[in-house]
């Protein structure tokens, strides 16, 4: 039974995750830590970290939530339903490209939804923040020094990230 | 359904075999939006499989669906040369990397994710999500804040976001009022 609901979660998740893989991560916080409660929200913020360190798509933390709700065979449903949306959607638009660009009405959708994408992320990000970083001041500088070598310098996901983790871990010891 | 998706080749020909090598080499080598990069570069510049208005034609269709992008693209790029078939090997070679690697990074994470002495670390990804997840936002909002009526509903969802309206009402609903108000007019008169 958990099979068909992860199926069901991680195949709906996949046809809303406009603007890119990340898109996912209110939805997946919102169904998977706060509805389901599959994973606590230290495993979950975890489970983004390991897919942006792993090669491949951000989306990959299917597996890992997969995996921890339900093994293997877990691991394989929801990554197979979280890419589906898309692959079923890309193919079939492969061929009516030139018109789904030229739709207006299509272009209209976007422009609504990319604002409540960006909404969503910023509540993941402040919801995320309250529960992990409020507590010490230095983990907040450390997201800040983050945040401006994103976004500033343009650095790449994958060092940043790799970066913050050995700075944790100095910090702690 | 009958025509083949393939019939316009531009330079040369895609071998299902080398193009499931290639996925492989994509989803191994590049991470996130990264792969896009390297998958132009196979498949534009080292095989001219497709040119590059078409592979672009790819990145704006991945941009107008869901999805993470790279993936829509390799998606888009295994149909164009190879139909269904090609679209689906595309698809799974570029995923197994990733999953194998994510699953043995699982595997450990649950086995060792509890001892203490990682506990720095875990917190110090914890900041750098934090700050991937707002740079993400900073991105897709520069380039899709453009006037007072996204804005006010980026912040009515913010606002609907944190009452805790289903998220996925409230994307599907911003959708529709964008496609009903904020769709650029044709020049020609609208039906």
């Amino acid at each position: 039974m958990n099979l068909l609901r992860l199926a069901l979660v991680f195949g709906k998740i996949g046809a809303v995750v406009f603007g890119g893989g990340f898109v996912m991560i209110p939805f997946i916080q919102r169904e998977v830590v706060q509805h389901y409660g599959w994973l606590t929200q230290q495993q979950f913020v975890d489970a983004i970290a390991l897919g942006q360190i792993t090669p491949g798509p951000i989306l990959i933390s299917a597996t890992f939530i997969g995996y921890t709700v339900q093994g293997l065979t877990g691991a394989v449903v929801a990554t197979l339903a979280v890419f589906l949306p898309s692959f079923l959607m890309t193919a079939l638009a492969a061929r009516q490209l030139a018109r789904l660009r030229r739709n207006p009405r299509i272009a209209g959708f976007l422009r609504g939804v990319l604002p409540a994408v960006v909404a969503m992320l910023l509540m993941a990000a402040i919801t995320i923040g309250r529960a992990t970083l409020w507590s010490d001041w230095r983990l907040l500088l450390l997201a800040l020094a983050a945040l401006v070598l994103l976004v500033r310098f343009k650095v790449d996901a994958v060092y940043v990230v790799v970066g913050a983790g050995v700075t944790g871990f100095l910090i702690e010891r | 359904m009958s025509d083949s998706p393939a019939a316009v080749r531009p330079v040369s020909v895609a071998g299902l075999p080398r193009l499931t090598q290639v996925m492989l080499k994509v989803g191994a080598t590049g991470f996130g939006m990264g792969m896009v990069g390297v998958l132009q570069q196979e498949v534009v510049t080292r095989r001219s499989w497709l040119t590059q208005e078409e592979f672009a034609d790819g990145l704006a269709l991945a941009n107008l669906l869901p999805g993470p992008i790279a993936v829509d693209v390799a998606v888009y790029v295994g149909y164009r040369l190879r139909g269904w078939i090609g679209a689906t090997l595309c698809l799974l070679a570029l995923l197994v990397p990733a999953f194998v690697i994510m699953l043995r990074l699982t595997i450990a994470y649950l086995h060792y994710g509890q001892v203490p002495q990682l506990h720095g670390a875990f917190k110090g990804l914890n900041a750098a999500v934090v700050a991937l997840v707002l740079s993400v936002a900073y991105r897709i909002g520069k380039s899709s804040l453009k006037s007072t009526a996204q804005a006010a509903l980026a912040a009515v969802a913010l606002v609907a976001a944190f009452l805790h309206a289903n998220l996925i009402v409230l994307v599907l609903a911003c959708g529709l009022a964008g496609a009903l108000f904020l769709s650029s007019r044709p020049k020609t008169v609208t039906p």
